[in-house]
């Protein structure tokens, strides 16, 4: 069984926002809705010696899914291979599943697609064609890396056993997202 | 998080419908309010009704709304089925009051009672949500109950003070001071939730609420009008209450409040009120601070990590 999931090598991240950018491109996500976005974490510490890092943000597509569980008509759901989608042809803008996440990392769309809920699809069409997701292929530090999660010889799995890996809080959904960083001192979640 | 007035509506709404069906309930148990159980019943119909609109607002597409039935494990479809319960078993109730059937009037008084007791715990539950740690706990279903225990036997008890049976009066007037005690409870245990909630964050703390943005909803709305003007108003009219051996309609009131806000939310600091219209200022209290709490309810909700929203 595939189980999809992206490491994000924070180490190699330079901050250019090219994922955030493809993304919307990709995605024809409206003005003032993001699947995904890059944060700045810092400066930390005291000068001199300061450090900073870019965290890339969107759904951490989690194993224990709260989205999916608050969800009173099943549009959100969660695939086989892990990726967690919302059918639009279900949703009925409640906006449960906005307060269920825990990230913020879902919105109540009104501009392109009308009273429903938009979020980062992991590229789902793509990867459904053996495809990776838009904003693995088109970053330029090849710092995201996607792949099987349950085959230890795939990329994304290699990435995650070679560095020192951290996820976003946990509340008891289990991100499946990792974040790998050596160079700098974690500064969230777990 | 933004407010979600929609919601907050429909919380406050089914609040004091349930706690209007919960005090029938007991009527049916005590075999009292037999005078006031239809126009009652109809009103706490009406809210629920008023309110489930009201709740609608909040969907994107309306269209579907049935669809909500879809996942019984979600919090949400569980309230649609609570307010369905309620809502039919409040109108066979209306219907019954109004008709000869003593033992069946008495029954769907009961199931409607039940319904009313477990919606606002239901509403509530469905919030508990891990990602939003002001919420999630027991303690906001409560919240939930508590307050709408508060508004709805206050309500009944100035509709018993101004049309209802003489002799309902004193026990009238028992419940809706145990529903005033009840609310200004659970908004302790909620104010304290808050405090001690996981995940400790500037945005859902203790010094936000008491010196921060949201203080003078806080102090003001919450603590003197929804709080301390309610309890005051009650004691107030209880101890006239005691003092004439049984209540009236049309016993003075002297209301020598505290000369602050619960005066300003109170009229009868001018002096003598009567019991029923100590009862409708204490209800108009108990709205206000409902609607401020859950408004601060809301304002709280922050996620444990906001990221993009």
């Amino acid at each position: 069984m595939i189980r999809h999931t992206m490491a994000i090598d924070l180490d190699s991240c330079i901050g250019c926002h090219s994922c955030a950018v493809v993304c919307k491109q990709e995605n024809n996500v409206g003005l003032g809705t993001f699947y995904s976005k890059v944060l700045t974490i810092g400066p930390n510490g005291t000068y001199p010696d300061l450090e900073m890092y870019y965290l890339p943000v969107a759904c951490q597509h989690c194993e224990n899914p709260q989205c999916v569980s608050v969800c009173p008509t099943g549009a959100s759901y969660k695939r086989d291979d892990g990726v967690v989608l919302v059918d639009h042809s279900k949703c009925v803008g409640c906006q449960y599943c906005v307060m269920a996440c825990p990230y913020g990392v879902r919105t109540y769309d009104e501009a392109k697609d009308k009273g429903v809920i938009e979020k980062c699809t992991l590229c789902a069409h793509l990867i459904d064609d053996g495809k990776d997701p838009a904003c693995v292929r088109h970053c330029p530090g090849q710092a995201r890396i996607f792949g099987d999660a349950d085959d230890p010889e795939s990329k994304v799995s290699k990435m995650i056993a070679a560095k020192t890996t951290h996820k976003l809080t946990d509340v008891g959904n289990k991100p499946s997202v990792t974040f790998g960083l050596d160079k700098c001192e974690w500064k969230g979640g777990e | 998080m933004a407010v979600q007035w929609p919601l907050l509506i429909f919380s406050v709404l089914l609040g004091a419908s349930s706690g209007v069906l919960v005090f029938l309930g007991i009527g049916e148990i005590k075999g009292c309010f037999k005078r006031v159980r239809f126009p009652l019943a109809l009103i706490a119909l009406v809210l629920l009704a008023v309110g489930g609109c009201a709740s609608a607002l909040h969907l994107g597409h309306i269209d579907r709304a049935l669809y909500i039935l879809g996942n019984v494990s979600s919090g949400l479809s569980k309230e649609l089925f609570a307010v369905g319960f309620t809502g039919i078993m409040t109108l066979v109730y209306v219907i019954l009051s109004r008709k000869d059937y003593p033992s069946a009037t008495r029954v769907f008084g009961l199931l409607a009672a039940l319904g009313g007791l477990v919606l606002p715990l239901v509403a509530g539950a469905s919030y508990m949500m891990p990602a939003r740690p002001a919420w999630d706990s027991i303690a906001l279903p409560l919240m939930y109950l508590g307050t709408g225990l508060g508004m709805g036997f206050v309500l009944a008890a100035a509709y018993v003070h101004f049309k209802g049976d003489e002799a309902d009066e004193p026990f009238a007037l028992k419940l809706a001071l145990a529903g005033v005690l009840a609310s200004a409870v659970v908004t302790l245990i909620y104010v304290v939730w808050v405090a001690v909630a996981p995940y400790p964050d500037p945005t859902r703390s203790l010094v936000r609420l008491a010196a921060g943005d949201l203080a003078p909803a806080f102090w003001l709305g919450v603590v003197l009008i929804g709080v301390m003007a309610p309890v005051v108003l009650m004691g107030l009219v209880w101890k006239r209450g005691g003092d004439a051996g049984a209540s009236s309609k049309d016993a003075p009131v002297v209301a020598a409040v505290d000369g602050g806000g619960a005066a300003a939310a109170a009229p009868a600091a001018a002096g003598k009120v009567s019991v029923t219209t100590a009862l409708w200022a204490t209800l108009a209290c108990l709205v206000v601070g409902s609607v401020v709490l859950r408004v601060i309810m809301y304002l709280v909700a922050t996620s444990v990590e906001q990221l993009i929203y």
